[in-house]
């Protein structure tokens, strides 16, 4: 394979979706655990972000963070500082943010209406 | 044997995340170059791809009937990630040798379980010295699955004898649940295998044998 040639090779066209302004709602439970996570701290942000892999395609990427390089949009919450990267938001406008006590498969879970399958651990969506 | 031109798709995918990008949505564990299947959430073949490592950037070499389909797999996944890809498929032939045999300044060439894969700008192309009949034969012979014959999107890895391209370790990607079920309970469905012609449901057909994906 000669580099120059694959320099000069055509970009494939990439359809970037457009940004949403992103809507998310947080249930009770979830808030009460992100309550202890955060506590009174609350400099601190919530990323809510979506990765490309796992068994569906998509996975959730939850991060308490103090900044990100992403472009992101802020939302603040009942009190807490949520950042939803730009490119992502098409995929997570709609979202409930959950927690299920359970001693297996518990935590935080992301109830999305975009998503058309998930996979059993509930981080991955298609 | 020889050297046999193949109709294959080069893509050149660079930025930071191109590995990771390419390794969360495969079968195999992407450290460097390698062959790894792309499958669908039913874990069907979308394409068999050799992904070769090329420093500042790797190619994705695949079977040409395919690159549509793969490319609409990998383009909405992207996502904010620093991943850029461009088709060098108009500049370069692909060719696949059975023996290491020299080739030209400019041309790649890397070790797959087909044999020696060859990536060449065109006009510096090795000799073509095997026909389409010697190469199936040479296939038979060696249980070598093929894109378009055995390696197609109505099979899943294992049927069509791509098992050693699916790793049993490394983390989730699309269609890796449904392997992993069929691994771990020892039921993959259909096996490629190899019988004396006549092979009434062949799949590859040689003079003497033939392939064929049939129920295990």
């Amino acid at each position: 394979m000669d580099c120059n040639t694959c320099d000069s090779a055509p970009a494939v066209q990439i359809h970037v979706p457009a940004v949403v302004s992103a809507m998310l709602t947080i249930t009770d439970k979830a808030k009460e655990m992100l309550n202890g996570a955060f506590g009174e701290d609350r400099s601190q942000a919530l990323l809510v972000g979506v990765l490309s892999g796992g068994c569906s395609g998509y996975m959730y990427d939850l991060q308490v963070v103090e900044s990100t390089e992403q472009d992101c949009q802020e939302l603040m919450i009942d009190g807490f500082r949520v950042l939803i990267p730009n490119a992502t938001s098409h995929l997570l406008d709609g979202i409930e943010i959950d927690y299920v006590d359970r001693l297996m498969g518990g935590g935080f879970k992301i109830n999305n209406p975009n998503a058309s399958s998930s996979c059993g651990c509930g981080e991955s969506f298609a | 044997m020889g050297v046999v031109s193949l109709d294959g798709y080069v893509l050149i995918v660079n930025g930071k995340n191109a590995i990771a990008f390419i390794n969360g949505l495969s079968t195999n564990k992407i450290e460097g170059s390698c062959t790894t299947v792309f499958t669908n959430s039913v874990a069907k073949v979308i394409d068999m791809v050799d992904v070769i490592d090329m420093d500042s950037f790797i190619a994705l070499v695949g079977h040409g009937p395919n690159k549509k389909a793969l490319l609409s797999h990998l383009i909405p996944r992207i996502l904010g990630q620093d991943v850029q890809i461009s088709d060098a498929s108009e500049s370069n032939s692909v060719l696949l040798s059975t023996e290491n045999l020299d080739v030209q300044e400019g041309v790649t060439k890397v070790h797959t379980f087909r044999g020696w894969l060859i990536v060449s700008p065109n006009g510096k192309e090795p000799t073509i010295t095997m026909n389409e009949s010697e190469f199936t034969d040479w296939r038979i012979e060696n249980m070598i699955p093929h894109p378009g014959y055995e390696i197609t999107n109505a099979n899943h890895p294992y049927a069509c004898g791509l098992s050693h391209l699916v790793h049993e370790d490394k983390g989730c990607y699309i269609g890796q649940e449904i392997l992993a079920r069929m691994k771990s309970r020892g039921r993959q469905g259909k096996e490629l295998i190899r019988e004396t012609n006549p092979v009434s449901d062949a799949t590859s057909v040689g003079s003497t044998h033939s392939l064929a994906i049939r129920k295990c």
